[in-house]
């Protein structure tokens, strides 16, 4: 069962060029407790795919979508009041940027605890600060962070990026959500702490059934138990399906193009020089027409002027006019 | 044949400013000693907050240790040869367009640095600056552009145009691909590899990616809360670590 349904989302904003469609017809689904990885270079559209399922719009922003389901609610038809509630209730993002949204006038130990939902305690307001106090240790054990205690007494200036992300995560599952945003959460993280809060995303997914839309830049920074992977290239989706066949079997030149340039191909030898697409991401006012990969990749042809039909067979769905065939 | 850089016993500790902990040292780093040949890459990598950053601040000059001694081509860097080091080791941060003077067009930011690190004349330095910016993939015409103009890639690369145009003998970089696109990023590690062929620069990074790490870095350090727990070949620290943290780093980042 599908419990986020999304159908030929497009978002267009107002630029300097006149109207740009930044999110293309995209379509994603994602299963309960299921955890799914969107995968997109920067200006891809994924931090306003999540602005837009999280219902934080701007209202000159044109939304259209065939379907914007979340569990039985259709999101486009609910007023932003309903919308505030059904997100308040059921979702959690967690940001790019932690530092940010720490406040640096209060000890870590306040923030955590204010982020705890005021329903779970009980008893008197003593027993209430010492029960958040309790719980906000416990949730920093739980997000890996050891020294628990030493580290709700300081400020966010005095704790490191990857330290804050880690805190960040503690206050976004702190009211048990069943739908994750994650956006580039790990990318200030070595390998073994980003493994741990992978670990942990999980645990958590499985558990307590919490589904978890995880955006990433790059193929080497996802969660190694996420079931779905989905690519997206300037607001256009380039190819969905489960991570294994993405992985293993890419049917599109910008997948295999991902999986060369992140160094997953172990046929690389040290210091020799590595594949890459040429040139640079285009502006949104510079967008190409048809495929919007055209110009960068390998496989281009005249046809692909035109935008490339969507080929679904059952989990997978790519658009390409000239696919990888079975054998390369 | 003196080694290019040598590290010994470096040290560093904090006091902490506020809070209940007022007046209480933290110790950043823990006397260590390292060395590093011209030509090489060297990749530290640790866990947040183990003294990575601290360690590349120190060898850039950024801060004063508070202990040890660092030696460019046998000569202990004092801070007050600033001019020198600022010609031999240069940085290049992560976030490359607050690093940059949005109000000074790329070329005369370059152009600032070659003013003042050489005698020759405003035609020559303009040169300079054309030919560095060729070196790093850019135009001449970018010599004109203003930082807000560029894309992060080109705006790293100016960041390396701005390293290398005083011809610097060590480039450290802390985290300087974390940012970046997977295409671009692949496009900066490939200009690094052909700055390193043609102008036989040391580069000392900064990264938590294995892959980047394994693909580039001769040596690796690596950081334990504030001590060095293992340095060597990359290949000896890949294939034979000694410790279990190390396998556990060079290895947990592969799926
Ligand atoms: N200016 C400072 N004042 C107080 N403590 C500091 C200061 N700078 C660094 N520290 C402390 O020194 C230790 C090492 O910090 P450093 O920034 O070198 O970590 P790092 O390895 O670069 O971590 P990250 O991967 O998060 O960037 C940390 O415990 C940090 O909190
Ligand atoms: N509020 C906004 N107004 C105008 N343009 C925006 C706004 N938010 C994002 N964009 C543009 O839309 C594109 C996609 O943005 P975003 O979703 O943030 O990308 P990603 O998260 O994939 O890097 C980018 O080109 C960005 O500059
Ligand atoms: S449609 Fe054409 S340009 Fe787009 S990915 Fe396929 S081959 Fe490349
Ligand atoms: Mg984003
Ligand atoms: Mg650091």
């Amino acid at each position: 069962m599908n419990i986020l349904d999304i159908r030929n989302l497009t978002i267009e904003l107002d630029t300097s060029a006149g109207p740009v469609k930044v999110i293309d017809k995209l379509s994603l689904q994602l299963a309960e407790g299921e955890i799914h990885t969107l995968v997109g270079e920067s200006g891809s559209g994924k931090s306003l795919l999540a602005k837009a399922i999280l219902g934080f719009i701007n209202p000159r922003w044109k939304i259209t979508a065939d379907r914007l389901w979340w569990r039985h609610y259709d999101l486009l038809g609910l007023n932003p009041a309903q919308r505030r509630i059904v997100t308040g209730r059921d979702m959690a993002m967690i940001f790019q940027n932690p530092g940010s949204y720490l406040d640096p006038n209060h000890t870590i130990g306040e923030q955590l605890s204010e982020a705890i939902p005021s329903g779970e305690l009980k008893g008197f307001y003593l027993r209430r600060r010492t029960d958040r106090k309790v719980r906000a240790e416990r949730l920093l054990h739980r997000v890996g962070i050891k020294q628990a205690k030493e580290i709700m007494q300081r400020y966010p200036y005095e704790i490191s990026e990857g330290l804050a992300q880690k805190i960040s995560i503690a206050m976004a599952i702190a009211h048990s959500p069943k739908l994750l945003i994650a956006d580039e959460p790990t990318t200030a993280m070595e390998p073994s702490t980003r493994a741990q809060i992978y670990r942990l995303l999980g645990k958590l997914s499985a558990s307590q059934g919490m589904s978890i839309l995880m955006i990433t830049q790059d193929l080497t920074t996802m969660i190694p138990n996420s079931q779905r992977t989905s690519l997206v290239y300037c607001g256009q989706l380039m190819e969905s399906g489960t991570t294994e066949q993405i992985l293993n079997k890419p049917s599109h030149p910008y997948t295999q193009a991902m999986l060369e340039m992140s160094l997953l191909d172990q046929s690389v030898a040290p210091k020799s020089r590595l594949p890459t697409l040429s040139g640079a991401i285009p502006t949104l006012q510079n967008l190409p027409i048809g495929c919007r990969l055209g110009p960068r990749c390998p496989r281009a042809r005249r046809a692909c002027i035109q935008t490339p039909p969507t080929t679904r067979k059952k989990q997978h769905s790519f658009a390409c006019h000239f696919p990888l065939s079975e054998d390369e | 044949m003196t080694k290019l850089l040598e590290v010994e016993q470096l040290s560093k500790s904090y006091r902490h400013k506020t809070g209940l902990f007022s007046g209480t040292k933290i110790v950043a780093l823990e006397p260590l000693s390292f060395s590093l040949e011209r030509g090489e890459t060297l990749a530290i990598m640790g866990e947040t907050g183990s003294g990575k950053s601290t360690i590349a601040r120190l060898i850039a000059g950024a801060e004063k240790p508070s202990g040890g001694e660092i030696r460019l081509n046998g000569k202990p860097l004092q801070a007050t040869d600033y001019a020198e080091r600022c010609r031999n080791i240069r940085m290049i941060f992560q976030d490359s367009l607050r690093s940059l003077n949005p109000q000074i067009t790329v070329g005369k930011q370059l152009k600032e640095a070659v003013r003042f690190n050489t005698n020759w004349d405003a035609a020559t330095q303009q040169q300079h600056v054309v030919e560095t910016l060729r070196k790093v993939g850019l135009l001449p015409d970018h010599y004109h552009f203003y930082p807000h103009m560029l894309s992060s890639g080109q705006q790293q690369r100016v960041c390396i145009a701005r390293a290398i145009v005083l011809a610097p003998q060590i480039i450290v970089a802390d985290e300087a691909f974390v940012s970046l696109d997977p295409s671009i990023r692949a496009q900066i590690i490939n200009l690094i590899l052909d700055l390193q062929q043609d102008m036989g620069i040391s580069f000392i990074f900064v990264s938590h990616s294995t892959e980047i790490v394994k693909h580039v870095a001769d040596k690796i350090l690596i950081m334990h809360r504030g001590k060095m727990i293992e340095f060597g070949p990359t290949q000896v620290l890949v294939n034979h670590p000694k410790e279990t943290y190390t396998r556990h780093l060079l290895q947990t980042g592969t799926l």
